[in-house]
């Protein structure tokens, strides 16, 4: 019975990541050839460009911290929009005199922001502008990680940090040191516990699937676009069913 | 060269990627796969750590040669880097010196953080206060309130129970409620992310 309920539980699954791929793939295909899609304002996206253009005019930097999110596992996927807003950021600096600066508590982290900024330098034939030391691992510890990033927001004349990827309560250290420091705080995380603290800390939360759409708000491209689409779609989908199960329940518990 | 690279890249980081996911739905066939794919990932995973503390050794040994009184912490930072990797590397991770250079410099360390972290806690809830007044705001201050005045005895009073109550009912209807909200928000764009790797449109890996 058990094996039964497995495999049951299995194909539910594939069916789902199946429907999820569809739908990318449907809004992808179908999006293409479209205008731009206008997408519900989120203050802290448009705080964020604006800031990047001041960083760039001023001559300060951006700080993005990744997070200390392990690619092997869950966490990985907020990482993985780090790494997304890394891209952008350096993109939109690119012309600064302080290159974006990424900071991560994983060795595969730090790994991938280093070839996330060699390559988006390679794509704007400006190598010259790639320096390893840009994307550091500052600690591997929840807390070490805070206590290696502190220090870079403080001295490196960050004018806005933006903290994607997993963080923990930690977070609330560096976002004070963003306060004190008069930087813009930007911050999205996907631990819950995190994101409370964030409502309370940051000057900008991405709360929930907010930081997950990143890649679409700052121009990463219509699969980005396409994969907001299929959440939305999705969500829906979610908050209806939930909604007809706690209405069967009262029912049932009713009569 | 430069166009080859990122193309095989890819197509390497697709197939890992979907045999790696096919192991979860079908672990009779692709499981041994996957078991293999894992345990080359968890390999490269641990080199990528040696080259991220090399990076960290790097980057304080620059800040050592600038000027400025920040060069102090690098130079503390290399020493215990250095002195760790020699006892470790002779006594062993779980060694007597190791386990005590562990318990007597990081825990200590990690836990005054820890109590920072709690005043930093607090002192922005109180900064929120300072803050333009909107409904959201208020809501969240006065549950935060709740939620402590209910959790602990008060001073004369003892134990309020409607307090109390009112904690339970917020801790296990709203704030579960809002908290399964977010975490369906965070699991499918965690699902949605994924696919766009698999499909080779992000290219995390320099591509």
């Amino acid at each position: 019975m058990e094996q039964v309920l497995d495999l049951i539980n299995n194909f539910l699954g594939l069916f789902f990541i199946l429907l999820c791929l569809g739908l990318i793939l449907f809004y992808f295909l179908s999006g293409r050839n479209r205008p731009k899609i206008s997408l519900r304002e989120i203050q802290a996206f448009r705080h964020l460009r604006r800031e990047v253009d001041l960083a760039v005019e001023a001559g300060k930097r951006l700080n993005i911290s990744l997070g200390r999110g392990s690619i092997n596992e869950l966490p990985g996927g907020a990482a993985f929009i780090g790494l997304t807003i890394l891209d952008r950021s350096a993109r939109a600096a690119s012309n600064s005199d302080r290159p974006p600066m990424a900071t991560s508590g994983d060795g595969v982290l730090t790994i991938l922001s280093q070839d996330t900024l060699q390559y988006t330098y390679q794509s704007l034939t400006a190598e010259q502008r790639y320096n390893p030391t840009n994307a550091r691992l500052t600690g591997l510890t929840p807390l070490a990680y805070a206590a290696g990033c502190i220090p870079i927001i403080q001295d490196e004349y960050v004018s806005a940090n933006i903290f994607a990827g997993h963080l923990g309560t930690e977070i609330a250290l560096l976002t004070e040191a963003g306060e004190r420091s008069r930087s813009l705080t930007v911050a999205g995380t996907d631990s819950i516990h995190a994101q409370a603290v964030l409502f309370a800390t940051s000057d900008e939360p991405l709360l929930g699937e907010e930081l997950y759409a990143a890649g679409a708000y700052l121009g990463a491209g219509p699969a980005h676009l396409a994969s907001l689409r299929m959440q939305d779609i999705l969500r829906w989908v979610f908050v209806v069913a939930i909604l007809l199960g706690a209405i069967f329940k009262l029912l049932e518990n009713l009569f | 060269m430069k166009k080859i690279l990122p193309t095989s890249n890819a197509i390497i980081a697709v197939i890992s990627g979907t045999l790696v996911l096919l192991g979860y739905f079908f672990p009779g066939v692709f499981g041994s796969i996957q078991s293999v794919l894992i345990g080359w990932a968890i390999i490269l995973a641990a080199f990528a750590l040696l080259l991220g503390i090399f990076n960290l050794a790097l980057v304080h040994w620059k800040k050592t040669k600038t000027a400025g009184s920040s060069k102090v912490y690098s130079i503390v930072l290399l020493i215990s880097l250095f002195i760790t990797i020699i006892v470790v590397s002779i006594n062993g991770p779980t060694g007597s010196f190791s386990l005590w250079l562990f318990n007597t410099f990081q825990v200590p360390v990690e836990i005054s953080l820890l109590a920072v972290l709690a005043i930093v806690l607090v002192y922005s809830a109180a900064r929120l206060l300072t803050r333009k007044p909107k409904w959201y705001i208020v809501l969240f201050l006065v549950s935060v309130v709740v939620m402590l005045l209910g959790s602990v005895p008060l001073f004369l009073l003892g134990e309020v129970t409607p307090l109390i109550l009112l904690r339970d009912w917020l801790a296990h209807v709203p704030a579960v409620a809002g908290a399964r909200g977010l975490l369906l928000g965070v699991a499918l764009g965690t699902v949605a992310t994924g696919l766009r790797i698999l499909l080779g449109v992000d290219r995390p890996y320099g591509g």
